[in-house]
């Protein structure tokens, strides 16, 4: 194995790695306060203990929901329209924290590009395009 | 631990709130103090969640394997939990402590984006198409549907092991004996500092194209069980691609992240993902998974294999009891 005296680290990886971090550190944030808001107010769209406990006894996702208040499985990016809630917050916590690969894929890409290596940059779209199709349910899930 | 949290702020900050949070709930919780299970309420129960969350991903991270390779196989053999949610769980699990380290991995040079670049199309693509067969066999078959998923996950935890016990020794710093041709072209090469040697290592890899395959049965794998696709990107990048084990443990974490944000999102858009239910997982994940990074640096991942293989089997005979059990309708009496 060979060694080298110095080594490089590429921009294009630590952008990617930085915009990742923050943006996870940020969804955690906001996954904390959902939380609270789910268990210390009262004005919650889906109650809490109704969740765990039908999540406990097994129920499916179909028998959850529409025991629920939605009264059936939601479809595309339902939590925003519930986000001043705790569990509206806490689920948009989740696909912040999702979403933050999307951007950091994007600027990688472009110091990739930049740096020659154009293969790699291509690659990085090829799979944001992939993960953005994913993101906006143009294929949904065959559930309920 | 004291000078990890000096070190990074941002985790003394996130630990803080977390704990101030879950005492707030603990005393001024207006719902879900009833008792869910046994004497242990709603918030009993997502505390509990946090801690162990947590450990998984110190352990996870370290081994570079992704906490859904331990997270959903438990829940599969030991709770009643519809497999979907277990399963969008699991890529909780599987992704955040991933994401986190992404940071600190990338700015230490120990993961390689070009590899992560490489291997994150065929893995996307893969955890998309498992994750959707999984669904349709559930939809499709119910309760034997549940049964045969447990039992063929029994059964690839049972090669992971193996795979770990009969492929793990002498693979830290590999040497490829040839030069592959696409690895060449494309510069997969690259050098990183190796704090427990106080060296500068330099890698190239190999098998490229066949790393590529090998990245899309992961990725399907993964996705049909939800485990994350990690527990088999470090033999690949490892084994196959002679990528040193600590780059590919750390490469394997950001690649896992990668492939599972596409992943998740079909499940989050139909609510399969209960958000109360992941908080508590992600949480852990992110904290722990920070701190696994960190660790990763200066330590050497014997301990932990061996923890994760003890782990791997243990759970898989859980698992093929209960499939027989759901698909022959006989009791097996095991733990």
């Amino acid at each position: 194995m060979a060694k080298f005296k110095r080594t490089l680290i590429p921009i294009s990886g630590v952008v990617y790695g930085d915009i990742i971090y923050w943006c996870t550190i940020l969804a955690s944030i906001m996954v904390v306060i959902g939380t609270v808001e789910t268990f210390i107010t009262e004005k919650n769209v889906i109650p809490p203990s109704y969740l765990l406990s039908s999540v406990l006894d097994g129920n499916s996702v179909s028998q959850i929901w529409k025991g629920s208040p939605f009264g059936a499985i939601p479809h595309g990016h339902w939590y925003l329209g519930i986000l001043p809630t705790g569990e509206g917050v806490t689920t948009a916590g989740l696909a912040f924290g999702v979403f933050g690969v999307i951007p950091a894929i994007f600027v990688s890409a472009y110091f990739l590009w930049r740096s020659h290596n154009g293969f790699f940059a291509i690659l990085a779209l090829v799979s944001a395009a992939i993960t953005i199709t994913s993101m906006l349910g143009v294929i949904p899930l065959p559930i309920g | 631990m004291v000078q990890l949290l000096r070190k990074v702020p941002e985790l003394t900050i996130l630990i803080a709130v977390t704990i101030i949070a879950y005492i707030v709930i603990e005393f001024a919780a207006k719902v879900g103090t009833e008792p869910a299970i046994g004497a242990f309420s709603s918030i009993d129960l997502i505390i509990i969640s946090f801690v162990i969350s947590t450990a998984i991903a110190i352990i996870a991270v370290i081994a570079g394997v992704g906490g859904g390779v331990i997270f959903t196989p438990i829940m599969l053999a030991f709770t009643s939990i519809d497999t979907l949610i277990i399963r969008s769980t699991g890529l909780v699990v599987a992704m955040f402590s991933g994401l986190v380290s992404t940071g600190p991995f990338m700015r230490k040079g120990l993961a390689d984006v070009k590899l992560v670049f490489f291997g994150a199309v065929p893995i996307i693509v893969g955890g998309l198409g498992g994750a959707f067969s999984a669904i349709i066999l559930s939809s499709y078959m119910g309760a034997a549907g549940d049964a045969i998923v447990r039992l063929l996950l029994g059964v690839t935890l049972v090669l992971i092991a193996l795979l770990f016990i009969f492929g793990g020794s002498n693979t830290e710093y590999p040497r490829p004996r040839k030069i592959d041709a696409l690895g060449q072209r494309l510069r997969l090469r690259n050098t990183y500092w190796e704090e427990s040697l106080h060296e500068r290592i330099r890698y190239r890899a190999v098998n490229v194209t066949l790393g590529g395959f090998l990245f899309f049965a992961v990725g399907f794998t993964g996705g049909f069980f939800g485990l994350g696709g990690g527990w088999a990107v470090v033999p690949v990048l490892n084994l196959v691609m002679a990528v040193p084990l600590k780059v590919s443990a750390a490469s394997s974490g950001v690649l896992l992240a990668k492939g599972n944000a596409a992943a998740i999102w079909p499940y989050i858009t139909v609510g399969a993902l209960i958000g109360v239910v992941a908080a508590p997982w992600m949480l852990g994940q992110v904290i722990g998974g920070i701190i696994g990074a960190h660790i990763l640096a200066s330590i050497k991942a014997g301990f932990v294999r061996n923890l994760l293989i003890a782990l791997l089997l243990l759970t898989s005979v859980k698992l093929i009891s209960r499939g027989l059990e759901g698909l022959l309708g006989i009791d097996i009496p095991i733990f």
